[in-house]
């Protein structure tokens, strides 16, 4: 009771934040604080070393197998370090490289994937179908043939990125994935492989720009992606993003008032 | 938790070359601090589904991040499970701004770690937890509980069934009072 605590809220807030008890609003200006002030950094790095060794009370727990091949995919990494992985990874459905290679190939494939991803995995895994569950993309090179076939499952907020061929790159490059929404900048979806399946986790600032307006593009980068945050080498394909239910009106579809976000 | 010096030189290594592009030490980053970082998750996000996907957040931002990690400014596995409590903080905002239920209100309090685990603890862990003993009972309680739980003040306030003015008040008094224990042990190890 003795302490001014209203005078001095301010003064707290890097304490707050590192602690977790701000809302997101409050953690996201400390965050471009901290983007923007080497002090406010200074502050918030002080309270990491002294409330951090808090974490040390945590057990440790092996995370499955199956982790850890989710990353590398994500990361684009499977085609040289897979050999390394000591165990096979449990796989579900959505994990099955050779379903998904079976589709990558034809022009038929995004439909056929997401037809049978629509009618019949819903079902199959009984849960209810979300307002929208999946949208996809044919990634266009500038020569007119399908580089890569995207597929959205909004849902569970990841997509998975299948080169219709295996495309050959500049050695020391990568292909790196980027949504465009309309008028706007491209954001960094993900490294993806160029001779393989590369599921993307989506975070859901990117899962809601995903839409009839947004675009798809890839890059060519260096293999840690682009240092930028924006693309710096040349694009070599691009491609519109559509629901992926044939004969059902996009807006139906995509309705983000029934989006799953109960925040 | 890696608590030797040449363990954290170790990590800083691995970090300093992820940031270089190389894989394998990427990989044996993974395996040197993933079951720590799952662990972690698992404590806030309390749903082993969402603690794997948020692991595998974790560990793509590492990669696609390393670049940014200074070794000057904070030890490799402080900025490791740093980038996993943000990670799954994010995740409950998103998710969970809603009250939890009973049995996870009843959850929030966690007892003080066992004597065991003091032992083994860091030189810091043993610092802050002498800072902690400066605090009433409740309020060290609920310090921890905000931590490992990565609710709000809303949150802590609802699941405790005080005024949010007192929650504030409580975990306020209780950061200054550890910060100038801090100092102290600082300035007088």
């Amino acid at each position: 009771m003795n302490t001014p605590l209203d005078q001095e809220p301010e003064d707290l807030r890097y304490a707050e934040y590192v602690l977790g008890v701000l809302d997101a609003d409050a953690r996201a200006a400390v965050e471009r604080e901290i983007a923007a002030d080497p002090h406010a950094a200074a502050e918030v790095a002080r309270w990491q070393r002294c409330l951090l060794p808090m974490a040390e009370d945590i057990p440790a727990t092996a995370p499955p197998a199956h982790v850890w091949t989710r990353i590398e995919s994500a990361l684009g990494m499977q085609q040289t370090t897979r050999r390394e992985s000591t165990r096979p990874a449990r796989v579900g459905w959505w994990s099955n490289l050779a379903l998904w290679r079976g589709f990558a190939f034809g022009a038929a494939a995004v439909a056929a994937a997401c037809i049978i991803a629509l009618i019949v995995l819903p079902r199959a895994t009984v849960t209810p179908a979300p307002a929208v569950a999946y949208m996809a993309s044919t990634i266009m090179q500038t020569d007119g043939q399908v580089g890569w076939t995207a597929t959205m499952d909004l849902a569970h907020a990841r997509m998975v990125v299948v080169p219709a061929k295996p495309q050959s790159l500049p050695a020391g490059r990568a292909p790196e994935l980027w949504l465009i929404p309309a008028g706007r900048k491209p954001i960094a979806v993900g490294m993806i492989a160029a001779s393989g399946p590369t599921t993307l986790a989506l975070d859901k600032a990117l899962v809601a720009q995903l839409g009839p307006t947004a675009a798809l593009a890839v890059s060519v980068e260096p293999p840690g992606g682009s240092p930028t945050g924006q693309p710096t080498g040349p694009v070599i394909a691009k491609g519109a993003i559509g629901a992926a239910a044939p004969g059902k009106p996009v807006a139906m579809l995509w309705n983000p008032a029934n989006g799953r976000d109960h925040a | 938790m890696v608590t030797s010096s040449d363990d954290a030189a170790e990590l800083t290594g691995l970090m300093r070359a992820c940031a270089d592009g190389d894989r394998a030490a990427f990989a044996t980053l993974y395996r040197r601090t993933s079951d720590k970082l799952f662990g972690v998750c698992l404590r806030m996000l309390r749903e082993r589904g969402e603690a794997e996907d948020a692991l595998q957040d974790v560990y793509t931002n590492v990669w696609r991040r390393a670049g940014s990690f200074d070794s000057a400014r904070a030890a490799a596995m402080t900025w490791l499970i740093t980038l996993a409590r943000n990670q799954c903080i994010d995740r409950l905002r998103r998710h969970r701004e809603e009250p939890l239920d009973g049995a996870a209100a009843q959850q929030i309090i966690d007892p003080d770690p066992d004597p065991p685990a003091r032992s083994q603890a860091s030189e810091e862990r043993r610092r802050l937890e002498h800072c902690l003993g400066t605090l009433a009972d409740q309020q060290r309680q609920i310090v921890r509980a905000a931590f490992f739980s990565g609710a709000t003040y809303n949150q802590l306030a609802d699941r405790l069934g005080v005024p949010l003015a007192t929650m504030k008040s409580w975990i306020r008094r209780s950061l200054i009072r550890l910060r100038t224990c801090m100092e102290q042990t600082e300035a007088n190890p």
